[in-house]
C-alpha cells in the first residue's frame, strides 16, 4: 500500500515514458490524455533533468488528444483515432508511440483496437499503457522498453556472442544518462564488444531493432531495467546479469569482470583493460595528492538519491576517495525484497565504514535522519560535530545544505541548479568528473 | 457575479465563451466578435482541432499562482505525476518570495500519490494522512489542497473530507478544484484559484473595535481607505514591475497593495480595506474582482494592461478618474512620456522597419505590440492563447493592424511554425515553452514576459526596447541551431493552410 510523497523525485509512468522516448531519435509520442499531462511533465523533466529540453518533438510539440469532459463521458476512442490519423499527416517520425494518461485508462478506452486500425499506415505504431496511477517514472521506462522488446525488436535466433545491450539507465531520471551510456559503452568496447545502449550518442532506431542479436543484457541497476531484461529473456532468449551502477575504478573492475565472466571473455584481456583504466584514473588523481593532503580534503558525506546512484556513490566516496559517507538515503518506491538487495550493496566496504542506510521517499525526512545518526550537541564544551560535511543529492537537499552549512553537489533528479549536457558520472571517466566537481566546490572560494 | 455557492468555478468556455481555435486577420476577428461568432450559438463557440499538441491545464496553471503564496504548503490530491512541474519553480520561487520577505520558505508540496488501489477504493485515506502530515511537519498558515482529474472522476468528496479535517489542523485548509479535464481553456485556472481564495483567504480583518468610535479615529480610517488601491499582480510579473506600478500610483497620491501573488494570508484580509481593485489583466482577474464587488461592494477596474506608453497612460488615467486625481495624473504622464520618448530614440533608429511576431496571452501580446509600434517595428502576426472579451480595449492602442494575421491557439507549435514560415518575421516575441520548436526558425526570440525582468509601466517600455535591441544584435545561437537541427513536421504540412486542422464545435 503506497503512501503520500513529500516532493517526489520522479514523475509518473507517462513522464518516464516521455523521457525515454525523448531519448530515442525520431520517435514521436502521441499522448492520449488530458490537455495538461504532456505540458506538466515536460516542465518537470526539462528542469529536473538539468535542462534536457523538448528536443526534436517533445515539450509543447508533443501530439496529444487533449481529451476533455465530453470525451470522458462518451469515451475518447474517436478522438484518439482522429489524433493518430492527423499526427501521421503532420509529424515527421519513424516510430509512433501511443501513450495513455489516467482518465482514458479509467474509462477503459480500447487502445489496442484503435491502434490496430492503423496497421496499414506504413509507419510503426506502438501502444503503451502509462497511467500516472501505476508506478512512477521508472515504471514508464520499463513499459516503453517492454513495448520495444515485444513489438519492435526483431527476433533473431542466431546471437552475436560479442554483442551486448545496456539496460537500467533511465533517461532524465538519471540526469547524466547520455554521458553515462557513452562511458559504459567505451569501457565495454575495450573488451571487444559491440554495445547497444538504445539511447545516446550515435544510436539509431536500427540499432534498437537489432538488439535481439545480443548475447547478453547488462542491467546496471539492481532495480531498474530488471523488468525489461526479463522481457528480453522471455521474448528474445537473451540472458541478463545485474551489476549495480559502476562509479570509480573498483566498481568498474567488478563490472567488467562480471561481464567478462558472463560472456566467457579471456580474463587476461579484462585485466589489461582494467590496468589501463586505473593508470589513466590515477594519473589524473595524483594531481590532487598535494591539495588533498595539504589542506585536509577529507569530508563526511550525506548521499541522497535513487537506488542506482546512492550505493555507487557511497562506496566510491568511502573506498576510493577516503571520505566518510555516514548517511545514505534511497528515495525510490521499493518493496522489502528490493530493499534487502540494496542493503547488501553497503556491506563490506574496504574502508570498514558502515553507513546508515535509509529508504524514504520524503524530502523532509533527510534532516531528521541526520539528527538520528549523529549525537546532538547538548551544550558540551567539547563536541565532536558532524563537520565538515558535503551533501550529494538533489536540489531538494539545498535547504538542508544551507541550514547546516554543508556544500551541495546535485547528482540525482531533480537537478535544476546545473545544466547537464554530456557529463558522465559512471565508470572511470565519470569518477574523475565527480572528483572534479566535488573538489571544485571546496576550492571555489580560493 | 456569484458562483461561490458552487463547489468550483465554471469553465471559461461556458462562462465567457472563450475561444481557443481561430485563424484570420485582426479585422476578420473584430467582424466575428460583432457578428457574435464566439457567442452561445455562434459558429466559433467551442471550436477545437483535429490535430492537437499538449497545451497545459488548469492544474498546472493554478500552481503558477499557488506556488507564490507565502506560508502555505500545497497538497496535490492526484497520482504522482500531476503538478510535477513545480520542480521547475523551487529555486526561483524561493528567491522571488524572499524579495518580499527575506525569511520566506521555498515551495513545499506533497502528492497524495493515488495508485490503482485508490482509484478503486477512493483517495480519502491518503488525503487525510497527507493533510495531517503537512500540518504537523511544516506548521504552515494554510494548506492548499489542489485536486487533479482522478479524484474528480472517482468521486472523492473532497470538500467534506477537508471540512472534517479542518477541526484537526492548526492550518486553514483551502480547497482548489482545478482538475484539468474540466476545461480546455487553461485560464480557467485563475478562476479556480480565486474561487478558493475568495472562500478561505478573504475575510474582514480583526481590528480593535471601539465601543463608541471617536470621530477622529473614524476619519483617519476613512481617509486611509479612501487612498488605498489593490493592484492584482500576476505570477508572470516581476518585483521590478510592481515597484514601477507602485511608483506611478504613489506619485498621484495613492497607496498600493499587491495581491494575490507572493502575498501572505493576512494580506488578503487587509486588502478589503480599499477603495478600488485594479486589474492589470482581465484574463486573470475578472472572477475575483467581480466577486469582491458582489460580496464587499468594492469597485473594480478592468481595462488595459500597463504595457506600452499609451496603455500605461490610459491605465493611470482610468485609476486617477476614480479618485478625482486626473490633473495629477496628466502631469505625471506628460513628464514620464517626455523623458521616455527621448530615451527610446537610439533604439528607434536601430529597430525601426523590423517585423515581429508575438505569441502568448491575449492581453499581453496586443499590449506588447504597442511598444513595438512605438519603436517603429511592424507587427507581422499575433498568436493568442485564447480569445475573449478582454482583448478589445487593448486593440485601441494599435494602428494599422486590420490586415495583421491573428491566430488563436493555446500553444500548438505546429500551426505557429506553418504561420512563421509564411510571415518570415525578423524576431519572435513569445511565451515561455515550445521554444525547442520556435528556436529552429533561426530567429532571435525575446521572452514575452519574465518574472525577473521589467516589462510594465514606462520603465518597462525602455527595458523591452533595450533587451530587444540586445537580442536582435546577435541571433547566432538560434541561427546555428536551425542550420543543424530539423523541425519535426513533414514538408507537405507547410504547403497546407495553417488553420487546416481547426474544427468547429468541439468538446466542452
Amino acid at each position: 500500500m503506497s503512501k503520500f510523497v513529500d516532493r517526489p523525485r520522479y514523475t509518473c509512468s507517462l513522464g518516464g515514458a516521455l523521457a525515454t522516448l525523448r531519448a530515442i531519435p525520431r520517435a514521436v509520442p502521441i499522448i492520449h490524455a488530458s490537455a495538461g499531462c504532456g505540458h506538466n511533465l515536460h516542465n518537470a523533466i526539462n528542469s529536473g533533468a538539468g535542462y534536457i529540453g523538448g528536443g526534436y518533438c517533445g515539450g509543447l510539440s508533443l501530439p496529444s488528444s487533449n481529451v476533455a469532459e465530453r470525451d470522458i463521458v462518451f469515451g475518447g476512442e474517436d478522438r484518439l483515432r482522429e489524433q493518430i490519423q492527423s499526427t501521421l499527416e503532420i509529424m515527421d517520425g519513424d516510430v509512433f508511440f501511443v501513450l495513455t494518461g489516467c482518465m482514458v485508462e479509467m474509462i477503459g478506452d480500447d487502445l489496442e483496437a484503435v491502434t490496430s486500425d492503423f496497421s496499414d499506415c506504413g509507419k510503426t505504431l506502438i501502444a503503451v499503457h502509462t497511467p500516472s496511477f501505476r508506478g512512477n517514472s521508472y515504471t514508464g521506462y520499463e513499459l516503453v522498453m517492454e513495448a520495444l522488446i515485444q513489438k519492435y525488436i526483431t527476433k533473431q535466433d542466431v546471437k552475436d556472442p560479442k554483442a551486448v545491450n545496456i539496460l537500467g539507465i533511465v533517461p532524465a531520471q538519471d540526469v547524466f544518462w547520455e554521458g553515462n551510456l557513452r562511458e559504459l559503452k567505451r569501457l565495454l568496447q575495450k573488451l571487444g564488444l559491440t554495445v547497444n545502449t538504445f539511447f545516446g550518442e550515435g544510436e539509431t532506431l536500427k540499432d534498437i531493432g537489432n538488439a535481439g542479436k545480443a548475447a547478453l543484457n547488462i542491467v546496471v541497476s539492481d532495480i531498474h531495467g530488471v523488468q525489461a531484461a526479463e522481457a528480453f529473456e522471455e521474448f528474445h532468449a537473451i540472458p541478463f546479469i545485474t551489476t549495480g551502477f559502476p562509479i570509480g575504478t573498483a566498481a568498474t573492475e567488478v563490472f567488467l569482470r562480471a561481464v567478462s565472466e558472463a560472456l566467457g571473455i579471456d580474463d587476461s584481456l579484462t585485466g589489461v583493460v582494467i590496468k589501463e583504466e586505473k593508470a589513466i584514473y590515477y594519473d589524473y588523481l595524483e594531481r590532487l595528492a598535494d591539495l588533498y593532503n595539504d589542506i585536509d580534503m577529507q569530508r563526511y558525506a550525506v548521499v541522497v538519491g535513487d537506488s542506482s546512484y546512492v550505493p555507487a556513490i557511497t562506496r566510491f566516496l568511502s573506498d576510493e576517495l577516503g571520505w566518510l559517507p555516514e548517511l545514505a538515503v534511497i528515495t525510490d518506491f521499493l518493496d522489502d525484497k528490493q530493499k534487502n538487495i540494496l542493503s547488501r550493496r553497503f556491506e563490506n566496504f574496504e574502508s570498514g565504514l558502515k553507513p546508515s542506510v535509509r529508504f524514504d521517499t520524503d524530502a523532509s525526512s533527510v534532516r531528521k535522519y541526520i539528527a538520528e545518526i549523529w549525537p546532538r550537541n547538548r551544550n558540551d564544551r567539547y563536541y565532536d560535530s558532524f563537520s565538515p560535511t558535503v551533501v550529494l543529492g538533489s536540489v531538494f537537499e539545498r535547504d538542508l545544505a544551507v541550514e547546516f552549512g554543508f556544500p551541495l553537489l546535485t547528482v540525482s533528479y531533480p537537478v535544476t541548479n546545473r545544466v547537464v549536457l554530456d557529463r558522465a558520472y559512471a565508470g572511470v571517466k565519470g569518477a574523475l568528473s565527480i572528483v572534479e566537481d566535488l573538489f571544485s566546490i571546496l576550492v571555489a572560494g580560493r | 457575479m456569484d458562483y461561490l455557492n458552487a463547489k468550483s468555478a465554471p469553465a471559461r468556455e461556458d462562462r465567457l465563451k472563450t475561444n481557443i481555435a481561430y485563424g484570420g486577420t485582426c479585422e476578420q476577428l473584430r467582424g466575428c466578435v460583432e457578428k457574435g461568432c464566439f457567442g452561445e450559438s455562434g459558429c466559433l463557440n467551442l471550436a477545437g482541432r483535429r490535430f492537437s499538441q499538449t497545451q497545459g491545464c488548469q492544474f498546472t496553471l493554478s500552481l503558477a499562482i499557488l506556488n507564490t503564496l507565502r506560508n502555505a504548503v500545497i497538497v496535490m490530491h492526484s497520482p504522482i505525476g500531476c503538478g510535477a512541474c513545480s520542480t521547475g519553480n523551487i529555486g526561483v520561487n524561493k528567491t522571488f518570495k524572499q524579495l518580499r520577505d527575506p525569511r520566506a520558505e521555498g515551495v513545499i508540496w506533497l502528492s497524495t500519490n493515488l495508485d490503482e488501489a485508490d482509484v478503486i477504493n477512493g483517495g480519502e485515506r491518503k488525503l487525510r494522512e497527507t493533510v495531517l502530515y503537512a500540518d504537523l511537519e511544516f506548521r504552515p498558515e494554510t494548506i492548499i489542497v489542489a485536486n487533479g482529474c482522478v479524484p474528480a472522476l472517482i468521486g472523492d468528496d473532497i470538500d467534506n473530507i477537508l471540512a472534517d479535517l479542518q477541526t484537526q489542523t492548526a492550518a486553514v485548509i483551502v480547497p482548489i478544484h482545478c482538475e484539468g479535464f474540466k476545461s480546455k481553456v487553461m485560464a480557467t485556472a485563475y478562476d479556480a484559484v480565486y474561487h478558493g481564495i475568495l472562500k478561505k483567504y478573504v475575510k474582514k480583518p480583526e481590528r480593535r473595535e471601539y465601543v463608541t468610535e471617536p470621530d477622529l479615529e473614524m476619519l483617519k480610517k476613512q481617509y486611509r481607505i479612501s487612498r488605498n488601491v489593490n493592484v492584482l499582480n500576476v505570477s508572470s510579473m516581476s518585483r521590478a514591475d510592481e515597484l514601477e506600478l507602485q511608483r506611478l500610483l504613489t506619485a498621484i497620491g495613492l497607496n498600493v497593495t499587491f495581491i494575490p501573488c507572493y502575498a501572505e494570508p493576512e494580506d488578503f484580509q487587509y486588502s478589503l480595506e480599499t477603495s478600488l481593485n485594479v486589474s492589470i489583466c482581465g484574463t486573470h482577474d475578472d472572477y475575483f474582482v467581480g466577486h469582491l464587488k458582489e460580496k464587499y461592494d468594492i469597485p473594480f477596474l478592468i481595462d488595459t494592461i500597463p504595457i506600452g506608453r499609451k496603455n500605461t497612460d490610459r491605465w493611470i488615467l482610468k485609476i486617477a478618474g476614480y479618485f478625482g486625481l486626473e490633473k495629477e495624473a496628466r502631469q505625471l504622464i506628460a513628464y514620464e512620456n517626455e523623458l521616455l520618448d527621448r530615451s527610446l530614440e537610439p533604439f528607434r533608429s536601430r529597430l525601426s522597419g523590423k517585423r515581429a511576431f508575438l505569441a502568448g496571452g491575449e492581453v499581453r501580446i496586443i499590449a506588447t505590440a504597442e511598444i513595438l509600434q512605438d519603436l517603429g517595428i511592424t507587427v507581422a502576426g499575433f498568436k493568442a492563447h485564447h480569445f475573449d472579451e478582454f482583448i478589445t480595449p487593448i486593440f485601441e492602442s494599435l494602428e494599422d493592424i486590420d490586415d495583421v494575421p491573428i491566430h488563436v491557439a493555446t500553444n500548438q507549435p505546429f500551426e505557429q511554425t506553418n504561420l512563421l514560415k509564411r510571415l518570415k518575421p525578423d524576431v519572435i516575441i513569445t511565451h515561455t515553452g515550445g521554444n525547442n520548436i520556435a528556436a529552429k526558425h533561426g530567429l532571435p526570440i525575446l521572452p514575452l514576459f519574465g518574472p525577473a525582468y521589467n516589462y510594465l509601466g514606462y520603465s518597462g517600455v525602455f527595458e523591452v526596447a533595450r533587451r530587444l535591441n540586445r537580442i536582435m544584435s546577435n541571433p547566432q545561437f538560434n541561427k546555428k541551431l536551425a542550420e543543424n537541427k530539423p523541425l519535426p513536421f513533414r514538408e507537405d504540412w507547410y504547403g497546407k493552410d495553417p488553420f487546416t486542422y481547426i474544427k468547429k464545435q468541439d468538446v466542452v
